[in-house]
């Protein structure tokens, strides 16, 4: 039914004409061969020129380019050259045809605003899943990589336990015959001064492999944690003195040491850290200092302790202040004398520990140290049994000790050294006889090496304390660590010391192992 | 005398470059802006084939689609080529324009199809694999191509004018 047929007159003369408005027909009528015969409504609506209409008839024409010119056709939405958009509609008319334009801009503008947000949501989509799945390859290849640095920390720290130990035992018999021969020359100078080249070059040595350890334990969580205990800073400085003036003076050095303890406090610092500290800064001291004097102060006073490294050598200019300080440093003016890992191990154990270090130097007039640190907290309660120590004269006098070491030479100097004090001394190789001979004949003291073959030294004094045996245990190891110390005191150990053997330190704690059987 | 009209329309899903494809042949122009396309857009050029004789393309710049629909089969009569257009960085584009040329193929059976791999400007983030364009090379003709550089747009549509010559 036609829409005149119902639709009253007026309304439908009303909408005709609104729809025709807003459609902006454009109406071009051709005969069969393209030619156009008339023009009926707004042709620049639609950027065509009516007086040179030739290039947008051309244009026209390509739509309908393999398409039947005999059928209506209909195309929608035709950007046209002005940018508009077109619903293009062929309709046939006899022989000839008209072309008539709609205007679709409005509704192409609605549907490009829904289709463009649609099409860049898909494409941040696809973006999005890219980069996660991006991330997630990322981070699988991070876990890889974690995963392999842990094996490789893991078999760095157990290299760094084996060559903690292979670098300690033969450095204690080197100690520990050097100190029995330098009991026993008879003044020949000659003598004196190739057992002063010993010392001095087993001290670089133990300070180079210390140091080298220490650099290689680098900043893991382990190497971090405080032992604290409370120091004989005494004792401390005796072995400073022992170890570093032989050295001062076979190079014509003075040297000065200078103790004050003006605290009643007991002194709680990690005494490996802090002995390491020492013995760095002393040993570059003597080794940049060709004339003059070098001298240590250790300061105990308002709950802090001062330590003073002072030198009268090189001096370190302004400019290098903050480079000596890197590791394996050489630019100084000292030039490659060392492995250039002192100082900043030094800094480093300082840090550790909560301290400060600040250095005064002059160039050519000598350097100044001084390391400020404040106390640890705590100390375990039965840390300090391996560094207390008498230093009065002590003999043996007849106490009987078995020495338990797998290793002849360590074996033989820790007899040589027990003779000397008096004591009587049996000498057993593995745990296995240790145990006999300690169950057979109960010595006063048992002196046994943690890292046996076999039966371990631990588990040696477990089991004679299981069965009894009341005697006085030093553990000796060269394992420099907390927990092998609290491993040693829980398998009922009294002592623990470690290689290499400081002799005064030794010697204190036989001393008070005897007296208190 | 007119040279002869072959109309090629562009096929492929949103997003590809085939407005910016056409935009580098007609024009020599490009514009990183993505505008999509609403409908079509019909531009035309003349390129002279190897025996000296010009060919005019009427390229049919059509929205971008996974499938073909009622609106894309109108658009599509008639057409003697068609230039499929994937996106080398999304891998999803090319089984969609393998896709809309299969099912063009029930319409258009004798058309032309030239396979255009878009944005090898980007071809560090490319998904589709060389060993895949290897693969559909045994069965159509297959350019990669830059519409931001113009790296291998007038081949493409070369090839087109050429086999579409008499």
């Amino acid at each position: 039914m036609s829409i005149d047929a119902w639709l009253p007159a007026p309304v439908g003369n009303y909408l005709r004409a609104t729809l025709i408005d807003r459609a902006h027909p454009l109406l071009l009528s051709f005969d069969a061969g393209w030619h156009l015969r008339d023009v009926q409504g707004d042709a620049a609506f639609y950027g065509i020129d009516t007086g040179d209409p030739r290039q947008s008839l051309r244009e026209l024409q390509d739509l309908f380019i393999g398409l039947p010119l005999d059928d209506h056709q209909d195309i929608p939405f035709v950007e046209l050259a002005n940018g508009r958009s077109a619903h293009v509609h062929l309709i046939v008319d006899g022989p000839g045809f008209h072309v008539l334009l709609l205007d679709a801009e409005d509704a192409r503008a609605r549907e490009r605003v829904q289709q463009q947000l649609g099409h860049e949501t898909a494409i941040a989509g696809h973006e999005k899943s890219k980069a996660i799945g991006k991330l997630k390859e990322i981070r699988s290849e991070l876990e890889h990589q974690r995963a392999a640095l842990e094996d490789a920390n893991a078999l760095k720290n157990a290299l760094i336990a084996t060559l903690s130990h292979e670098f300690r035992t033969p450095l204690t018999s080197i100690f520990g015959y050097l100190h029995l021969l330098e009991r026993r020359i008879d003044g020949s100078e000659h003598a004196t001064q190739a057992l002063n080249a010993i010392r001095r070059n087993a001290t670089h040595l133990f300070t180079l492999a210390e140091n080298l350890l220490e650099y290689g334990r680098g900043e893991s969580a382990g190497s971090t944690l405080l032992h604290p205990v409370e120091v004989d800073l005494a004792a401390l400085l005796r072995d400073l003195e022992a170890m570093f003036r032989p050295l001062a003076e076979d190079k014509g050095l003075a040297f000065r040491t200078n103790l004050v303890l003006d605290d009643a406090a007991p002194p709680l610092f990690d005494e490996v850290r802090l002995r390491q500290v020492a013995i760095n800064l002393l040993s570059n001291a003597v080794r940049y200092t060709a004339r003059g004097e070098v001298s240590v102060d250790i300061v105990w006073r308002d709950g802090k302790l001062g330590v003073d490294v002072r030198d009268s050598g090189i001096g370190i200019p302004p400019e290098y202040r903050d480079s000596v300080f890197k590791p394996f440093n050489h630019g100084g003016p000292s030039g490659r004398k060392g492995a250039g890992l002192g100082l900043s191990i030094v800094r480093r154990l300082i840090e550790q520990m909560q301290g400060s270090l600040t250095l005064d130097s002059q160039s050519g007039r000598g350097s100044h140290f001084h390391v400020d640190l404040p106390p640890l907290a705590h100390a375990p309660a039965n840390a300090g049994a391996a560094t207390a120590r008498d230093a009065t004269p002590f003999h043996g006098e007849g106490r009987s000790v078995l020495v338990v070491d797998d290793d002849p030479d360590i074996a033989h100097l820790l007899d040589a050294l027990l003779c000397d004090l008096g004591f009587r001394v049996q000498v057993a190789d593995n745990a296995a006889a240790a145990i006999e001979a300690a169950t057979r004949q109960a010595p006063d003291v048992l002196l046994i090496d943690v890292e046996l073959p076999g039966l371990s030294g631990n588990a040696a004094v477990f089991q004679l304390r299981s069965h009894g045996y009341c005697g006085r245990i030093v553990t000796l190891s060269a394992t420099p660590t907390r927990e092998a110390r609290d491993a040693s005191l829980r398998a009922g150990a009294d002592y623990y010391l470690t290689k290499p053997l400081d002799i005064d330190q030794f010697v204190g704690v036989m001393q008070r192992a005897a007296q208190v059987t | 005398m007119n040279a002869p009209a072959h109309k090629v329309c562009m096929l492929g899903d949103f997003g590809v470059g085939k407005t910016s494809l056409v935009a580098r042949f007609v024009r020599s122009t490009f514009s990183d802006k993505y505008l999509t396309t609403v409908g079509v857009k019909v531009d035309s050029k003349e390129v002279v084939l190897a025996n000296g004789h010009p060919l005019k393309l009427v390229v049919w710049d059509i929205a971008g689609r996974s499938a073909l629909d009622a609106l894309g089969v109108h658009y599509l009569r008639g057409a003697s080529a068609l230039l499929l257009v994937a996106d080398g960085t999304r891998e999803s584009s090319l089984s969609s324009t393998l896709n809309l040329l299969m099912q063009s193929r029930n319409l258009l059976p004798d058309a032309v199809a030239v396979l255009a791999v878009n944005k090898l400007d980007l071809v560090e983030r490319w998904e589709v694999a060389p060993s895949t364009l290897a693969e559909l090379r045994r069965s159509l003709p297959v350019f990669e191509t830059s519409a931001l550089s113009g790296d291998g747009v007038e081949r493409a549509f070369a090839d087109i004018a050429a086999r579409l010559s008499p």
